[in-house]
């Protein structure tokens, strides 16, 4: 019984490994990108309004722009936070059902 | 950390999936339609902002206006056709929200981050339409409007790849 308990265990931990290991890195690249293109983004509005080529309607709309892309970029890892736990949750199941049904 | 080498929090988990529900969806489905869309448009995106590389003046607008016209259309396009798919509600996906609200966090899911990444695509094509027409594009407002641009389009294809399971 305890042998069993510890090789539920153990195949539970190495699925959501396997899972969560793969899905954080890509996240780790996106959120990188974003991060690092929002701060690129950011210096170029604020060169453009100190040599005046950004007006003050341009300035409002790249500065609407960047707080509704900061937004979605959260928004976008809550996404993938959603697939990451589905696939997360899904795989555990499959397991669990499958252990059930090899115990019974 | 210390919880997940605890046999306890492992029997807690088994418990808890076993008796809450079967296999879940909680993201809409992967599209390959919308992929390879979005890839095209994306490189229609880049191949006009390297025409236009340095600024445009205004008195060449008309050159310029089809390419527009079909940006704007083609990113709309692609925000309907985000949106068209379902949304999943279950259980599951309640009980998550409502774990995540207990530890004072906003809830997953919600409207599609890739429909809201397209539909700020098209307007950001509309202003720069409506500038390069009125006014022309300098070299730093044409960065400014490319760089908004590709943060949107990472987000939008990053999330519809990851749609892919």
């Amino acid at each position: 019984m305890s042998e069993q308990v510890a090789s539920i265990i153990s195949e539970i931990k190495t699925i959501a490994s396997n899972v969560l290991e793969r899905d954080i890195q890509e996240v780790r690249g996106f959120s990188e990108r974003q991060v690092e293109a929002i701060a690129k983004q950011t210096a170029i509005i604020k060169k453009g309004v100190e040599n005046g080529e950004i007006d003050d309607d341009l300035r409002e709309f790249f500065l609407d722009g960047l707080e509704a892309m900061t937004l979605n970029f959260v928004n976008t890892l809550k996404g993938i936070l959603a697939v990451t736990i589905e696939k997360l949750w899904n795989a555990l199941i499959k397991f669990i059902y499958k252990a059930v049904g090899a115990v019974t | 950390m210390k919880a997940l080498s605890s046999p306890l929090f492992y029997l807690w988990l088994l418990s808890f999936l076993f008796f809450s529900s079967c296999q879940v969806t909680l993201a809409p489905a992967y599209d390959q339609a919308i992929v390879d869309k979005v890839t095209a448009n994306s490189e229609l995106a880049m191949r006009f902002f390297a025409q236009v590389d340095g600024g445009t003046d205004s008195a060449t607008y008309n050159l310029r206006e089809p390419i527009y016209n079909e940006l704007i259309g083609s990113f709309e396009s692609l925000k309907l056709q985000a949106k068209a798919r379902p949304v999943p509600e279950n259980a599951a996906l309640d009980k998550i929200n409502a774990l995540l609200a207990s530890k004072g966090t906003s809830p997953i899911a919600g409207d599609y981050p890739s429909a809201f990444a397209f539909e700020q695509i098209a307007a950001t094509f509309a202003k720069m339409k409506n500038t390069d027409k009125t006014q022309g594009l300098k070299p730093v407002v044409l960065e400014a409007f490319k760089g908004q641009i590709e943060i949107y389009l990472d987000q939008a294809i990053t999330y519809e790849g990851f749609l892919k399971r």
